[in-house]
């Protein structure tokens, strides 16, 4: 069974009398499986916080529908196995740390006799033992992020959805969140992560997505992503016809110790400059397939769709 | 009903840590305890030698009054008494009314513009008990308010000798019902546009601008009823019966209000 499943997830906000209309995410279709850790990618305005607060039910979408275990995301109960960090993470600041975990812990359905041990766990997790009985409102913003990632924990969920997590963290704290990621990995949990710290995603997530203003552009493993789409062309010489096109494309020229170099970053751009090459007759003196970062792959997917 | 109580006591937690509302509430009852001193110095000014009934009895025998005279005499001593009273109950429930319009109509607004509804719904919290939840933490709340106003009443008659209005039995609990009914109005309304908006026109919904001919009478809510003012200054009695119906009244009025705050609530975009 899928954790999270998504079908024509839409989402327009305003329009009518409520002003101009925004369109927030566009005929989202996902499915993120049981015990991996998904990746969700996308410039600012892409739609990525509000497909985790469709998820939460905490906006209803425009069409489409999605489900949490195969139960729609309207049931509040699907919540038993859902834990949640927001971006920013606004808590009821008038409560002391503990108090704070203790009131979550009741929420989320915790039994009685096993929550204050959970709360003293999660405290020594985070590191927020001597912080404990100190109200919220004093509390650092790393301070504030680590205690909200605690109350996402709290009651072992099996889905983590986690809304840009090491905004606030410093290195050390960001290394501390990387491995309790792999922790829960391997405890056969399921983490959605939307980011902008691309080398962090790289390094746990096992699939990722792309989003770019509503719409999915790319989806999978960075092996499938990566896979053959950067192509470096190295041709001994170029007539200016074929120049004169190749430079129209999103390919990149370099000329260097009477070589040619033309690189494509992506598949449609290959394809496009084989042509080329073949309708002006140009020989291929070498072709090499280049492995793509998570950020090439990233910023490839953002210019090629802002191109088309 | 755990997690509603749990969200109620949060909710009362969370009011009671608001310094805006602590000041609104201290400066209602500062008020109400300032206008009842005024009062009662204001009754000794004119019964600075009757301050007791035998006095009273003892004026009128030396001033040779007519029967008419002693009527009117005792009447005028009698409003004296209740007019203080009378102030003490139109401050009271003008504060309590504010302080309601203050706690219901930010109830939720608050808890979107600051986020923190998020986390709480992100747990196995159902939109009905959330709300469910902040309506009983206003109404504990408001119950205390009337709790502390009863008392001050009550602290102030004995000091002052004075014998409370039949009414003043059943004052702080109709007070309660009426604020009950502003609070659920604001609460509906706030979830529509924003709540200082909510409270304006929640205040003017039902303060008797609408009689009888005019439709918006039926529709909008009756507070004028749950006024006794008139009661306390003339000092006639309200039927245990009429109580009993006005609770209803509030009651029912309540119940529709909040199924509409409900079904909007489940149907709106909490960010």
């Amino acid at each position: 069974m899928a954790a999270i499943h998504t079908e024509n997830l839409s989402k327009t906000y305003g329009g009518g009398l409520r002003g101009k209309k925004s369109v927030a995410l566009r005929g989202l279709t996902l499915e993120v499986r049981e015990g991996e850790i998904f990746g969700f990618l996308g410039p600012n305005g892409a739609g990525k916080t509000s497909t985790i607060h469709l998820l939460l039910n905490l906006i209803r979408p425009t069409s489409g529908s999605a489900s949490l275990f195969g139960l729609p995301v309207t049931d509040a109960e699907v919540h038993r196995r859902v834990g949640y960090l927001p971006e920013s993470v606004n808590l009821h600041d008038y409560y002391h740390g503990r108090k704070l975990l203790n009131f979550y812990a009741v929420l989320a359905g915790v039994p009685d006799a096993a929550r204050s041990g959970r709360v003293a766990e999660m405290l020594r997790l985070f590191a927020l033992e001597d912080a404990a009985d100190k109200v919220v409102s004093k509390y650092s913003k790393g301070m504030a992020q680590r205690i909200g990632f605690a109350q996402a924990l709290l009651h072992d969920p099996d889905l983590l959805l986690l809304d840009e997590p090491t905004s606030s963290l410093d290195p050390v704290g960001r290394k501390e969140f990387r491995d309790i990621l792999l922790e829960l990995k391997r405890r056969g949990k399921t983490v959605f992560i939307s980011s902008h710290i691309l080398s962090e995603v790289e390094t746990v997530c096992d699939r990722v997505a792309i989003l770019q203003q509503g719409e999915l552009k790319r989806i999978g493993t960075l092996q499938e992503l990566s896979a053959g789409r950067s192509t470096k062309f190295i041709v001994k010489s170029l007539p200016a016809p074929a120049l004169e096109s190749i430079a129209a494309t999103a390919a990149e020229i370099t000329l260097a110790q009477g070589l040619v170099t033309i690189r494509c970053q992506n598949e449609s751009c290959r394809k496009e400059i084989e042509c080329l090459l073949e309708l002006h007759g140009v020989q291929i003196t070498q072709r090499e397939t280049v492995a793509q970062s998570l950020e090439e792959i990233f910023f490839s997917t953002i210019n090629s769709s802002k191109t088309s | 009903m755990k997690t509603i109580l749990l969200i109620a006591t949060d909710s009362i937690r969370s009011l009671l840590h608001h310094r805006l509302l602590l000041g609104l509430m201290l400066a209602s009852l500062a008020l109400t305890i300032f206008f009842s001193i005024a009062m009662s110095m204001a009754r000794k000014n004119i019964t600075a030698s009757f301050s007791d009934q035998a006095t009273i009895n003892s004026v009128m025998d030396s001033r040779k009054m007519s029967e008419a005279d002693r009527q009117t005499f005792r009447q005028s001593m009698e409003m004296a008494s209740s007019t203080f009273q009378g102030f003490f109950y139109i401050v009271a429930s003008f504060g309590g009314s504010l302080v309601a319009l203050f706690i219901f109509g930010t109830a939720i607004a608050t808890e979107i513009r600051k986020g923190t509804i998020r986390l709480t719904l992100s747990k196995p919290v159902s939109r009905t008990q959330f709300l469910l939840g902040k309506y009983m933490g206003g109404v504990a709340v408001m119950a205390g308010y009337a709790l502390i106003a009863s008392i001050a009443m009550l602290v102030f008659a004995h000091f002052q000798r004075m014998e409370l209005s039949p009414v003043m039995r059943w004052a702080p609990w109709l007070m309660f019902c009426r604020q009950m009914m502003l609070g659920s109005v604001v609460l509906l309304l706030s979830l529509f546009v924003h709540p200082v908006i909510a409270a304006v026109l929640a205040f003017f919904s039902g303060n008797g601008l609408y009689s009888p001919p005019n439709p918006l009478y039926f529709i909008l809510p009756s507070y004028s009823e749950f006024d006794v003012t008139m009661e306390v200054l003339s000092g006639t009695l309200i039927a245990g019966k009429d109580v009993a119906l006005l609770s209803l009244y509030a009651l029912d009025f309540v119940v529709i209000i909040m199924l509409l705050a409900l079904w909007r609530f489940r149907t709106k975009d909490l960010i």
